[in-house]
């Protein structure tokens, strides 16, 4: 070869690397990934979940269990879920609201998120999203050690009114959570500035229990699944629930039995990005009604001991507007 | 010795052969998702629940076993071969073990790992078996004011790894507290250095700043510096354990289950405060102080070691309390099959628990078993050219930080603590500290709060303990013991 | 740095360079003076118990960062210097080469902007070829193809293998 072609040739092979190079990375995503299936009935080909909080927490539960019992049920297949955590669920909250008009995206989330957004001054709230559903609910319970002075919820909160300071709550939410809101609702409820209450939060129920447990804070309040089985093991005194309607199989009064006004149940539900059409809307929903009736949903809300709370739609939203407008007033009375 | 005739059970529910096959393919999943970046334990545990789906929950439950134990040993060889740790545990991994390996003594950086890991993991999971109620009580005595007296006594260690210049160390260990600030504050949610931003808000994981401090931060400084005369390949050199290596790090897999067990009983303990407590430990203790920095054996062991015993998952199991990430997992997994674990589940499904702690040490056994003899071949990894290895550690870096969030903002300030990084080496101020700085900050500001909330603001809330008030002695007789040794009529007697 | 200028301006850029160090001084004292002002700037509304709330300790960190700024200029002023770091790869003996740091710096930038338009394979790509170019590879026939292979896998094991999503790229859903 002369040297002419010597050049030629080296020039050929990185013409071609470079090529291929490019080939690779542009061509070799879309068909490699299966996202594929027929767009008909419930079927939303590509469809993704999203979770604004870690693995392991409850919306990740949720949103995992969800999309697995629709593909065993055979609503649709290939639902891919993914973490987006920060900011007590704010981060995914404004990423979603981002992805204006894509309805093959939905985030499960719940009363903590309307707390988040709120308390973390958020430019994005959940009114500038579409509802879908709200699937299920749990009621906090007021627990206390088993070794507490405190026998009922009437003593608990005697002694709570006389000195606020001197009874330390434990929350497993951060200001502006579900577990922040509970205790605030029944001091006010008990006539107990909201201010004064000495609320500590820790990171989740399994912290928070410890300290229950070693009676280093009065009282804990949390979601009831978390606890159930300390309660029935006799570990924890299960004082009240904060619901409307007692829960079957616990010995404990509501608070509204106990004479304080209370009606507070956590929740969870599915929301989705603004700017969808009709017909996109539609889908999501009757995706979450035909999983709301599947079998396989029925035996993961047992298992879970999850309280069926199922609202879709514009009643979802309604209702949504309300939990935002009760936050709100909470948070303002805190000065938060 | 009830417990270990459950034991003797157990071990015949994770013997039968399907049991230790899903052990095995645990193990080897569990290493190849560990390695990549960005992904620990907990995530490796998340992502792989839905391979366990179709089996039944002792099945499950045994390949969880091996996934985490390989997940755990995987993040610490990307933190050793190529200083980019995958979870915050492997942080210190990469401090003597980084060295070691770019020495050419990455096989034997790995194999203390993963005997550390075995050790720990061994020695932990059996005082989980013999001490379990004792330890459920104790842990549940542990509050605000005793975590803060811990805290206490680790930023006094600190002060041992401050390096040559000790205003340098300060220095270095006040920017690991100030990056540790940002973010909301967890008691009040008041925002803080996040200058509105909410992808601030969480503050800024662990993990980006020590890929950014170590990995990029080394990876610019070498740019910077490059020998231009033809690099030699790393060598390999001896596969195993030398006669001399074992001699050093016996000791120091035995310590650091002592360290680390204590830490994964208790409610907050975790992982990170043990292996960092190790190493300092390891530090002092070593006849080899002329290594450190440089590729000190006993530096990966010990942490390794007590990382491991810091992972069982005692707690979790006898009180439903998640002491670490990757126990949250494990919770939510058995949430999944219906089983709530708590006082209860010891009673109620012996065979299941028994069968899980059984098949925590068949999954230990084949970790050491399949890893030992890899370790070679990971440690080839380094014989790739300069351009592309640094190159590599560049790409796995940002891919680490990115894959997590999904966010661009991650990348940028990924870059701008690499930078930092950067600083740092050229001035000499060292990086461990920094680290430190960013694990330990919020921790001791939310338990001092924390203790002082719950005494009502009172500062007597602080000493309120037996074992605060013994730990505060202790730190006492550490500051104190430089000043005590001048009085003469001691100076005889230690004479 | 040629020996332009009057001897006395030479005399000063060369106490500067040796003292090059006091610019670290002057960061601490800046990231000092803004976590001070941050924290001074915070509205705190809610009720606080005791003496420690969510001012304290960034007020402290700050206090701390400005007298180590001072302790260390002194330090240098004196004649301190923090040593550089060592190690196999760096050869300490030549001038620090900054090309190759803003390069890297800058490839890291661009493909950290591109992700999102391009996708990950192509950004990924992008990057380690550019840092391999950058830290002195000059085999054009060889790297951008080992860069596209290693950006493509991963993108195939955390995407597909994984469930992690990564953003694919302009011609998703074209294809």
């Amino acid at each position: 070869m002369t040297y002419r072609q010597v050049v030629a040739y080296v020039r050929l092979r990185t013409l071609l690397a470079l090529l291929g190079a490019v080939v690779l990375v542009l061509a070799g995503p879309p068909l490699l990934t299966t996202g594929s299936g027929a767009d008909t009935g419930t079927r939303i080909p590509g469809l993704r979940f999203m979770v604004p909080n870690t693995p392991g927490g409850g919306y990740d539960i949720t949103a995992r269990t969800a999309a697995r019992d629709a593909e065993d049920a055979g609503l649709t297949h290939g639902i891919e879920v993914f973490n987006l955590p920060g900011a007590g669920g704010t981060v995914g909250l404004s990423r979603l609201v981002s992805e204006h008009g894509n309805g093959k995206l939905a985030m499960s989330m719940g009363l903590g998120v309307v707390g988040a957004a709120r308390s973390n001054h958020s430019p994005k709230t959940l009114a500038d999203t579409t509802p879908i559903a709200r699937l299920t609910e749990e009621q906090d319970v007021v627990v206390v050690a088993k070794d507490s002075p405190y026998r009922t919820i009437g003593e608990l909160i005697k002694a709570w009114r006389e000195d606020p300071g001197k009874l330390p709550v434990g929350g497993g939410s951060s200001p502006g959570g579900p577990d922040h809101l509970a205790p605030m609702l029944m001091a006010q409820a008990a006539g107990i500035a909201p201010k004064q209450v000495n609320y500590i939060p820790f990171d989740g129920g399994g912290e928070l229990l410890a300290s229950i447990l070693g009676s280093k804070v009065a009282f804990g309040v949390s979601g009831v699944g978390e606890y159930l089985d300390q309660i029935r093991s006799g570990e924890l005194r299960l004082l009240a629930v904060t619901g409307t309607e007692r829960v079957p199989g616990l010995d404990a009064p509501t608070l509204q039995e106990a004479g304080y006004n209370v009606d507070f149940t956590n929740w969870r539900g599915i929301v989705a990005p603004p700017g969808l059409s009709d017909t996109e809307r539609g889908k999501l929903v009757r995706l979450f009604e035909e999983l709301h009736d599947s079998p396989q949903w029925r035996e993961s809300m047992r298992k879970n001991g999850w309280s069926d709370a199922f609202l879709t739609g514009e009643e979802f939203g309604r209702f949504l507007a309300e939990q935002d407008r009760r936050v709100v007033s909470v948070l303002k009375e805190l000065g938060l | 010795m009830d417990a270990f005739g459950d034991l003797l059970d157990g071990f015949g529910t994770a013997l039968t052969p399907l049991s230790l096959l899903w052990a095995a393919i645990g193990v080897l999943l569990g290493t190849a998702i560990g390695v990549l970046p960005g992904i620990g334990p907990a995530m490796a545990v998340a992502l792989l629940l839905p391979v366990t789906y179709g089996l039944d929950p002792t099945g499950a439950f045994i390949m969880f076993a091996g996934i985490y134990y390989g997940a755990m040993f995987g993040g610490s060889t990307t933190s050793i071969l190529l200083n980019t740790p995958g979870e915050s545990a492997a942080v210190v991994a990469a401090m003597e073990g980084h060295p070691m390996a770019k020495s050419g003594r990455g096989a034997q950086a790995l194999a203390a790992a993963a005997i550390g890991h075995f050790t720990g993991g061994m020695i932990g999971t059996l005082l989980l078996v013999a001490l379990a109620p004792a330890v459920a009580d104790l842990a549940v005595g542990f509050g605000a004011p005793d975590y803060f007296a811990i805290m206490v006594l680790a930023f006094i260690a600190v002060t041992s790894v401050l390096g040559a210049s000790r205003v340098r160390g300060l220095a270095s260990l006040l920017i690991g507290l100030v990056i540790g600030l940002v973010g909301l504050d967890q008691m009040t949610g008041q925002q803080r250095l996040t200058f509105g931003s909410l992808q601030l808000a969480d503050g800024i994981d662990v993990v980006i700043v020590a890929v950014g401090l170590f990995a990029i931060g080394e990876a610019l400084w070498v740019a910077a510096h490059l020998r231009r005369t033809a690099a030699e390949a790393i060598p390999v050199g001896r596969p195993w354990l030398g006669r001399d290596d074992v001699r050093r790090t016996w000791k120091a897999w035995l310590r650091g289950p002592l360290i680390g067990f204590p830490f994964g009983a208790i409610p907050a303990g975790g992982a990170e405060i043990p292996t960092f407590l190790s190493y300092v430990t390891e530090k002092r203790l070593s006849k080899h102080r002329d290594d450190w920095g440089r590729g000190a054996i006993e530096g990966v062991a010990g942490p390794e070691s007590a990382a491991s015993a810091a992972g069982t998952l005692g707690s979790m199991l006898t009180l439903g309390l998640p002491t670490t990430a990757v126990a949250a997992v494990m919770l939510a997994a058995f949430q999944q099959y219906g089983l709530q674990p708590g006082p209860l589940l010891f009673e109620r499904e012996p065979e299941l628990v028994w069968g899980l702690i059984a098949s925590l040490f068949v999954g230990m056994v084949l970790l050491l078993a399949l890893n030992l003899p890899l370790a070679p071949l990971w440690a080839k990894l380094l014989r790739i050219p300069r351009q592309y290895l640094y190159a590599g550690i560049l790409f796995f870096a940002a891919v680490g930080a990115y894959a997590v969030g999904g966010e661009v903002v991650d990348l940028v300030i990924l870059l701008i603590i690499g930078l930092v990084g950067f600083g740092m080496r050229r001035y000499g101020l060292p990086v461990l500290p920094a680290v430190i700085g960013v694990i330990l900050g919020p921790n001791a500001e939310q338990q001092l709060r924390r203790a002082l909330q719950i005494s009502d603001g009172s500062v007597s809330g602080l000493v309120n303990t037996p074992f605060a008030v013994a730990v505060y002695v202790i730190v006492a007789l550490i500051v104190l013991w430089p000043l005590l040794r001048r009085v003469p009529v001691l100076r005889r007697r230690a004479g | 740095m040629s020996g332009t200028g009057t001897p006395a301006a030479a005399g000063r850029r060369s106490w500067l360079r040796e003292h090059s160090e006091l610019g670290v001084c002057v960061l601490l004292l800046a990231v000092g003076a803004l976590t001070l002002f941050d924290a001074l700037t915070m509205h705190v509304e809610i009720t606080q118990r005791g003496p420690v709330g969510p001012r304290t300790m960034p007020i402290a960190v700050g206090a701390g960062l400005l007298a180590v700024a001072a302790l260390l200029a002194v330090d240098v002023l004196r004649g301190g210097r923090g040593e550089a770091e060592g190690g196999e790869d760096v050869d300490l003996s030549e001038p620090a080469d900054w090309r190759t740091v803003l390069l890297l710096a800058g490839v890291f930038l661009a493909a950290a902007a591109l992700i999102e338009p391009l996708g990950f394979p192509a950004a990924g790509a992008l990057l380690f070829w550019g840092a391999a170019y950058a830290l002195g590879s000059r085999r054009f026939d060889r790297d951008p193809l080992i860069a596209a292979v290693l950006s493509l896998v991963t993108y195939v094991v955390f995407n597909d293998l994984l469930g992690v999503p990564l953003p694919g790229g302009p011609l998703m859903g074209v294809l």
